[in-house]
């Protein structure tokens, strides 16, 4: 492989990967986000035409160690950058409805020529082929047609969304295993590549066994709220408070012994539920009487209980507790990060276990074209007239 | 479209070897992902009755259950079996034998089993320097919960996925089948293709990869998690608020004549967009995206116009005419069944057709993926001890 020497700017098992990011909004950046978490230079291309979205925090959450160069890929000298960049990179990744890439004539094929060994990872909503493959798609109408939805609601007549854009993070993190799989590729082949990852196939992964069983005619994909289909009781009840829920599942006989012994209610001592089949054909009373039992208690303090007795029960926690959760921070999940303009945050940190770039080296989202001319000067070595016409470019 | 041959010297993957002994889903779906691009992945199951989803139903056989779990089936297609008995002495040093001279090894013992269990478990990436080790636990090996218990409903509640699903005013709702356990599937195998990289291109050593379920749905929250300080409630048939602004009336779920549709949005462009296809401007002109939470009631008042307009009409019909018409990110809720056999997902190749010798056939989703046009392969799931002669 012809790889150039470069000089290691960071630590981190990818410090030697050059990405060009051209994605926006959640999959494809929450997937950059994670090699950059790695250490891979993620150089994050936004056109200057367009500030960066401010709502929430949420471009600033997921954009964290990456570059930005602001540049127009519509323009001659914008592309003739983007190709010397090309040229000296790894990956691009983009998330565009197919034929953006083509009207820019950014197609793999024209980046191949630029470069033999790039590899170029497309995420769009619907693919590059197929009946649908022009249409627009988030994460939250991914998830509808890919049967998330169809199995989502309190009754069978109105399925809900999760309302959180579900089909988006399963994307993004599929991003990550296929472009490492095509980097390893390379290393065994010396040429780059093309990959896709529409949006809409990703929740179809994780629904897997209902397609297996539905295709060989047995139906168990329908709506039902919390119930488990083998498992009694399964599901939250409200505790004392406002919007307190506790959640839990028994699974074995002797948990569920467990469970009747602390509520102590005599209608669940009853032999017909000393098994899975008896609970499950009880089903409306046994919840009717731990909701009676759980009202009247704390939510925290049914937890721990229920854990002492070695219950898989659980608080249902809200963002804030989730920020606040005990077990999160003990194990130093978060990440602080000194913004320009809000100051000291605190952000999720990286789950995925390895060789990270230290945390002391990671850097908050960077502004529109703030690494512009880094990028242009220092890393493409071109002279600064030059460095000038990609300036009016933007 | 056709398969990526798995006989080829194509994959990514080609001559990796990975052994498993973890159950149930995160692992295993783990392992799926390795073995789909061209792993070698050994299952280990207990004897008899083997890994526990094989018990999960429905099963596809009635007369032979435990061939036969879909969620079984689809979650280790591409792997050998080999059946040990990690209790004895003998084959627990078997287990050991496989894993030194593997890539990586996937296990799912958590910090009790570790400390019970009648032989030492901390040992296998010490005995082979190069192995990376994929430790996957529901809360890892440390911290105050890293000895409860759990399933998939308690890890949405902690993670604080669960309480944003479903109506504000109702109790919260998971999501369907095993999802915590699937995203931790991918996470880990992310994790190990990272690890392989280090360990092949930069000349790292092998690595004990410490992997939570709880940590991989914490990563999902799209808005920060402390929102500047606001709960983000329930939010029903709508998308969930990503700050204190919210989203434009008609970013939600509603009824078309025969099922459900699902309109995205988020930005005026789509807003006004939206407004032109129900012949109804004046609300974009009445109720910019800036001020929607100066009319609350606004997004009810929408989504009464949005059902008149499309009252007549199929989900199908409101997807193409808005989809290809108006450019709306607009989609029909589609059950397994019709997903089976929509057009799209038929073209792009997204199910695999399998035959197995007791659950018969079934269709399969490929990995999400195409390399250079073309899906990756799969092969059947494994009988119980099906390789034992050729790894024992």
């Amino acid at each position: 492989m012809n790889r150039k020497p470069r000089k290691k700017e960071c630590s981190g098992a990818l410090n030697s990967v050059r990405i060009i990011d051209l994605t926006r909004v959640w999959a494809g950046p929450l997937g950059t986000r994670t090699l950059a978490d790695f250490g891979a230079e993620v150089i994050k291309i936004s056109d200057p035409r367009v500030p960066l979205p401010t709502i929430g925090r949420v471009t600033n959450k997921l954009n964290r160690n990456k570059k930005n160069l602001g540049l127009r890929l519509d323009t001659r000298s914008g592309r003739n950058l983007f190709f010397k960049l090309v040229s000296i990179s790894d990956v691009v990744i983009e998330n565009f409805r197919p034929r953006v890439m083509r009207n820019l004539e950014l197609t793999y094929d024209v980046l191949h020529k630029v470069n033999p060994s790039i590899i170029m990872c497309s995420m769009p909503g619907y693919g590059l082929q197929g009946p649908y493959s022009e249409y627009p798609a988030f994460g939250s109408t991914a998830e509808a047609i890919s049967g998330i939805n169809s199995m989502l609601g309190y009754n069978k007549d109105k399925p809900l969304q999760t309302g959180l854009s579900y089909a988006d993070p399963i994307s993004g993190l599929n991003s990550v295993n296929l472009i490492m799989s095509m980097l390893r590729k390379r290393l065994l082949t010396g040429k780059g590549s093309h990959a896709e990852l529409a949006l809409v196939d990703s929740p179809l992964g994780t629904l897997g066994e209902y397609f297996v069983s539905h295709s060989a005619g047995i139906q168990n994909g329908c709506i039902r709220s919390n119930k488990d289909q083998n498992i009694t009781p399964h599901g939250v009840y409200r505790t004392k408070g406002e919007d307190n829920w506790i959640s839990l599942s028994i699974q074995t006989n002797s948990e569920w012994n467990r469970l009747v012994n602390m509520i102590g209610d005599e209608r669940l001592k009853s032999s017909d539920m000393k098994d899975a089949t008896g609970r499950k054909n009880n089903e409306p009373l046994i919840d009717f009487c731990i909701s009676e039992w759980a009202i009247r208690m704390e939510r925290d303090s049914v937890m721990k209980l229920l854990q002492a007795n070695n219950i898989a029960a659980a608080s249902v926690q809200n963002n804030l507790e989730v920020f606040e959760d005990e077990h999160l921070n003990y194990r130093n999940f978060f990440t602080q990060l000194t913004e320009k303009y809000y100051g000291q945050q605190t952000y999720d940190g990286q789950s995925m276990p390895g060789n990270k770039k230290p945390k002391k080296e990671w850097f908050p989202m960077k502004e529109l074209g703030e690494d512009t001319d880094q990028i242009v000067n220092h890393l493409l070595g071109l002279k600064p007239q030059k460095a000038e016409i990609s300036k009016d470019a933007k | 479209m056709t398969h990526l041959s798995t006989e080829g010297k194509h994959l990514p993957l080609e001559g990796i070897k990975v052994v498993e002994t973890a159950q149930g889903v995160s692992g295993p779906a783990c392992g799926r992902i390795l073995a789909g691009m061209g792993a070698e992945v050994i299952k280990i199951e207990p004897p008899y009755n083997g890994d526990w989803s094989r018990k999960v139903g429905p099963h596809l056989n009635q007369d032979n259950p435990y061939e036969s779990s879909a969620l079984f089936l689809y979650n280790n297609t591409g792997k050998k079996s080999v059946t040990l008995d990690l209790q004895t002495k003998r084959e627990f040093n078997k287990l050991n034998e496989l894993v030194e001279t593997s890539d990586i090894f996937i296990e799912d013992w958590d910090l009790n089993f570790r400390k019970s269990f009648i032989f030492n478990l901390d040992m296998f990436s010490t005995n082979n320097s190069n192995l990376i080790e994929l430790s996957v636990t529901p809360f890892g090996l440390s911290g105050p919960y890293a000895h409860f218990r759990s399933s998939s409903i308690t890890q949405l509640a902690l993670a604080g996925i669960l309480n944003l699903i479903g109506e504000k005013d109702r109790e919260p709702l998971m999501l369907p089948g095993y999802q915590p356990e699937y995203l931790t599937g991918i996470n880990g195998a992310n994790a190990i293709q990272i690890a392989l990289w280090d360990r092949e291109f930069e000349n790292a050593a092998g690595k004990f990869l410490e992997l939570s379920i709880l940590e991989t749905l914490a990563n999902l929250h799209q808005p920060p998690l402390d929102m500047d300080g606001q709960v983000r409630h329930r939010s029903g048939h709508r998308q969930s608020p990503l700050s204190s602004k919210g989203f434009p009336p008609g970013v939600c779920t509603l009824e078309a004549s025969d099922g459900s549709v699902t309109f995205g949005g988020g930005s005026q462009a789509i807003w006004e967009q939206l407004c032109l296809m129900l012949n109804r401007t004046d609300l974009s002109e009445n109720t910019s995206y800036d001020n929607v939470f100066d009319h609350p009631e606004s997004g009810v008042i929408v989504d009464k116009i949005m059902e008149e307009w499309m009252t007549e009409k199929t989900k199908r019909e409101v997807f193409h005419e808005a989809s290809s018409q108006w450019m709306l990110p607009v989609a029909p809720v589609l059950d397994i069944d019709e997903i089976l056999s929509d057009p799209h997902f038929e073209f792009r190749d997204a199910f695999q057709s399998i035959n197995h010798p007791i659950a018969g056939k079934a269709l399969y989703p490929t990995p999400p993926y195409m390399l250079e046009n073309q899906r990756l392969n799969l092969r059947r799931a494994p009988l119980l001890g099906e390789h034992n002669k050729e790894y024992l």
